[in-house]
């Protein structure tokens, strides 16, 4: 006992302790709520059997039931043009923005660092701007694009189905890009100057030089950051209730705020936890490629 | 061109991008100010002809924001108090030794790091519902936050102790200080601008959370700002001076900290994240 005291406070055991809490506490929190959630998906959970485990083993049959709802397909679809919309949105403009203020002004990075406010707000507040910027009749984007002669009429961002998801990718890339751009900063931070030196005295120009020497200079930054912006853009849910709420009929919907609908307006716990479990494994496959990306550095 | 004018070109151009970049904001703090028929005028005026600067106050008592803010800080609080407390010496430990163990709990961390809540809400729901969580919402959202969060942490904070050169650590246990006492006395303090950063980062996150909050918590005088929030956007208010005066109270803090310290939030971030 004496022994394992004095281990505590001077050895080894030290470590162990430190260790062993947090990612004791992140096991039943988060681990075990994994499991969970694969196990409520191969079974039935309605409001009664909600008190207890041993509720009545399904197999597949959740599976197959959402494949077979109507909604499912389109919604998956939803997900990917959301996915790929806002990454795209977010990385370009971020990079742009980055490669901007590499060119080294007084005052660059204070104000390249002031961007980052959209990341740092809450997204249900991000969200309640966006929707009244967005507004059908008095929003204020609609009077600029009106005014700027780009849409004739107004556009009902929010309650038009043809629009309702972009008009959620719109205030989805606003939030992300300054985080993209901060990374993407750090990265062009690293590039040794002496490279791009050299390729001025042989003559290269600036888009070539960019060609050459930035992008693939750059390239296990650029897979981190979309594999982040992977990660991020799945998380998303707080602008979805605060625009659109997936609506109307479904447009604007996508699997993680679906599997959310799902458990909490419609009760169907089951539902949601396998709509959970089917994109988890979406986000680990991405976590898996930022984690060798970003390898090197983890290793130290 | 010479250097200066370059400069000064860049700058004004930057300045004119940051402008719109941050146009949204700038949308709220105005049509807060503005009057119930300004609001809706066409063209839509871009500086208010008579700021009301009563929406605030009217705002504050009828939404009685003194309380959703109260529970925010609370739950803010009480995620960032247990996360720091876990995480720390999580983070030091990771930090201080490399070897296949410490890269296999790396990597659980991080996967850990990317579920989404949404998703997660489920399973934690119900399991909370199974312990009787349920009857301490506010306790249970902090659980939920902490275990949500606290990866993100100890990558940050991980980063700040490799900074923390290992010799003085050393040198510590030479002079007969005990690893308690060495990690207490000399480790932490070195380390307390980098865990001060990254907690602060986790409270601001914190403080805007929404998912777990509007899931666990039925009772309206125990919710957060942020439901508070979506429940008084309904789907077809006109209110928005209003909602952005609310919007205003409840960001603005979180602005001010940011603006502040914006330089070290910056730098712990990126050095986390990519680094």
């Amino acid at each position: 006992m004496k022994r394992l005291l004095s281990s505590v406070r001077d050895g080894r055991g030290f470590d162990i302790v430190l260790v062993a809490f947090p990612l004791g506490f992140l096991f039943l929190m988060a681990g075990l709520p994994l499991l969970y959630n694969v196990l409520m998906s191969f079974q039935e959970v309605d409001m009664f059997s909600l008190g207890t485990f041993l509720r009545p083993f399904v197999g597949f049959k959740n599976y197959t039931d959402l494949f077979a709802q109507p909604e499912t397909w389109p919604i998956l679809g939803n997900t990917a043009i959301f996915v790929i919309g806002s990454i795209a949105g977010q990385f370009l403009i971020g990079f742009g923005l980055a490669l901007f203020f590499w060119v080294n002004f007084p005052g660059a990075s204070w104000l390249r660092g002031l961007f980052l406010v959209s990341w740092v707000m809450p997204g249900l507040v991000v969200g309640a701007i966006w929707n009244w910027i967005l507004s059908g009749d008095f929003g204020v984007l609609n009077f600029i694009l009106k005014e700027s002669g780009i849409i004739s009429g107004n556009i009902f961002w929010r309650s038009d189905p043809h629009y309702s998801l972009y008009a959620v990718i719109m205030a989805n890339i606003w939030l992300g890009t300054a985080f993209n751009m901060i990374l993407l900063s750090v990265g062009l931070a690293g590039i040794p100057g002496d490279l791009y030196e050299a390729a001025e005295l042989d003559g290269a120009n600036a888009w070539q030089r960019f060609w050459t020497i930035t992008l693939p200079m750059m390239r296990s930054t650029i897979g981190a950051i979309i594999a982040l912006g992977l990660i991020f853009t799945l998380q998303q849910f707080d602008l979805f209730a605060a625009i659109t709420s997936g609506g109307p009929n479904n447009s604007s919907n996508v699997t993680q705020y679906w599997a959310w609908d799902l458990s909490f307006r419609q009760y169907d716990f089951a539902k949601g936890a396998t709509i959970s479990v089917i994109m988890i494994v979406f986000v680990m496959i991405a976590a898996i490629v930022y984690v060798r990306s970003t390898r090197h550095e983890v290793r130290g | 061109m010479s250097e200066t004018n370059r400069n000064r070109l860049m700058l004004v151009i930057a300045i004119l991008m940051a402008a719109i970049y941050l146009f949204p904001l700038y949308w709220m703090y105005i049509t807060a100010l503005k009057s119930g028929s300004e609001m809706f005028a066409t063209p839509p005026s871009f500086w208010p002809s008579e700021p009301q600067w009563a929406t605030y106050g009217f705002v504050w008592e009828s939404r009685n924001m003194a309380r959703y803010l109260w529970n925010s800080l609370i739950i803010a609080s009480g995620a960032v108090v247990l996360i720091t407390v876990l995480g720390v010496g999580c983070a030091y430990v990771l930090a201080r030794y490399r070897n296949v163990w410490v890269d296999i709990g790396l990597f659980l961390i991080l996967m850990l790091q990317v579920l989404p809540a949404s998703l997660m809400i489920t399973p934690i729901f119900v399991g909370f519902s199974q312990l009787g969580m349920l009857n301490y919402p506010r306790l249970a959202v902090i659980i939920a936050i902490a275990a949500k969060s606290m990866p993100f942490f100890v990558v940050l904070v991980r980063a700040t102790f490799m900074a923390v050169p290992q010799e003085l650590e050393e040198a510590a246990l030479v002079d007969g200080n005990s690893r308690v006492g060495a990690f207490f006395n000399i480790v932490l303090p070195l380390a307390r601008n980098g865990i001060l950063v990254s907690a602060i980062l986790i409270f601001m996150q914190a403080f805007g959370e929404f998912v777990y909050s509007k899931s666990i918590i039925q009772a309206i005088e125990l919710q957060p700002a942020s439901v508070g929030l979506n429940s008084f956007m309904g789907p077809n208010t006109n209110e928005w001076n209003n909602i952005m005066a609310y919007a205003t109270i409840y960001v603005t803090p979180i602005l001010a900290i940011f603006v502040l310290l914006q330089r070290r939030i910056v730098s712990g971030l990126t050095s986390g994240a990519i680094k």
